[in-house]
């Protein structure tokens, strides 16, 4: 059940995430960046739920391999470049800055690379 | 758990014809290919998991917008996320795929694939409904005025489909012996 909560969290913020980014990266210009705020606050819901269950995951098996490292790192990255893009859309611009556009992409990569080595625990 | 037990056995005795399909499917090279070459599996978990984070985040957004929130913003705004969500569902159609002709027996006797199926079948029901009979009149919806109930129960059995489908997917691990 834990488990399968970890999984919905990770639906909701890598998935809010990268709808985010995809925004930021041009797909559906007719939303207007300035009513990306409902998608922070869904983010914020998936990252609080997943780092309670993900907590409680370590508790019951607190083994810190090479993977989990590289999955903590990249999580911490991924967020902070959450708050980074939320600053950077902040002033509401018509149009989305190059800067933005680079942390979009590395947001990007830090969920695969985040995701992969998730899932890769259970079999590495 | 009883009544799960006897769910699955009712289940795998409505289903004993597929027993050939499941040994055919056992049988083909490629059911071989994905059990024997160690990375085939855990990419495809991989895969299937950065499709499902694609198909809610893409999905998620336009369910809430059913529901009325964000209405100061057109539907059509958001129903351009959903070629992603196709995406995101055709990668998980693909791998799941890859799953279930590798090792048909695990999904088969399993009661959390068939809730699974069925969860599927019906958020895909539901999302031929909002396309065939809804989709323009959403769009046509005034800026600000909520939404119609229709709309609203098309919302939520999405949102709460595709969750029982993600959940289902994975009690596949903990009701049943998948890996």
């Amino acid at each position: 059940m834990i488990i399968t909560m970890h999984t919905f969290g990770l639906a909701v913020l890598v998935g809010a995430s990268t709808a985010v980014d995809l925004r930021v990266l041009g797909v559906g210009r007719q939303l207007p960046i300035s009513s990306l705020s409902g998608f922070f606050m869904v983010m914020w819901a998936g990252f609080w739920l997943n780092a309670f269950t993900g907590v409680l995951l370590f508790a019951a098996d607190p083994r810190t391999t090479v993977l989990f490292t590289i999955k903590l790192l990249s999580v911490a990255v991924a967020v902070g470049l959450i708050l980074v893009i939320r600053r950077a859309l902040a002033n509401g611009p018509t149009t989305v800055t190059p800067a933005a556009r680079t942390y979009a992409v590395i947001s990007l990569l830090m969920w695969v690379i985040a995701t992969t080595t998730g899932r890769l625990m259970a079999y590495l | 758990m009883d009544v799960l037990g006897e769910m699955m056995t009712s289940v795998l005795a409505a289903t004993s014809i597929d027993e050939s399909v499941v040994s055919y499917l056992k049988s083909t090279a490629f059911s071989h290919f994905v059990v024997n070459t160690p990375w085939v599996w855990p990419l495809a978990e991989t895969l299937h998991f950065l499709g499902l984070a694609l198909l809610f985040g893409a999905i998620g957004p336009l369910d809430l917008r059913l529901l009325g929130f964000m209405k100061h913003l057109p539907v059509s705004a958001f129903r351009a996320l959903v070629p992603w969500a196709v995406a995101g569902f055709s990668l998980n159609l693909v791998t799941g795929l890859v799953f279930l002709i590798a090792t048909p027996d695990q999904y088969m006797s399993n009661i959390s694939w068939w809730l699974k199926a069925l969860f599927l079948v019906i958020a895909g029901l539901n999302v031929l409904l909002f396309e065939l009979t809804q989709r323009d009149k959403a769009d046509a919806l005034p800026l600000g005025s909520g939404t119609p109930a229709v709309l609203k129960v098309i919302g939520s059995v999405s949102l709460v489909s595709w969750f029982m489908v993600l959940v289902w997917g994975r009690m596949l691990a903990f009701l049943g012996n998948a890996f």
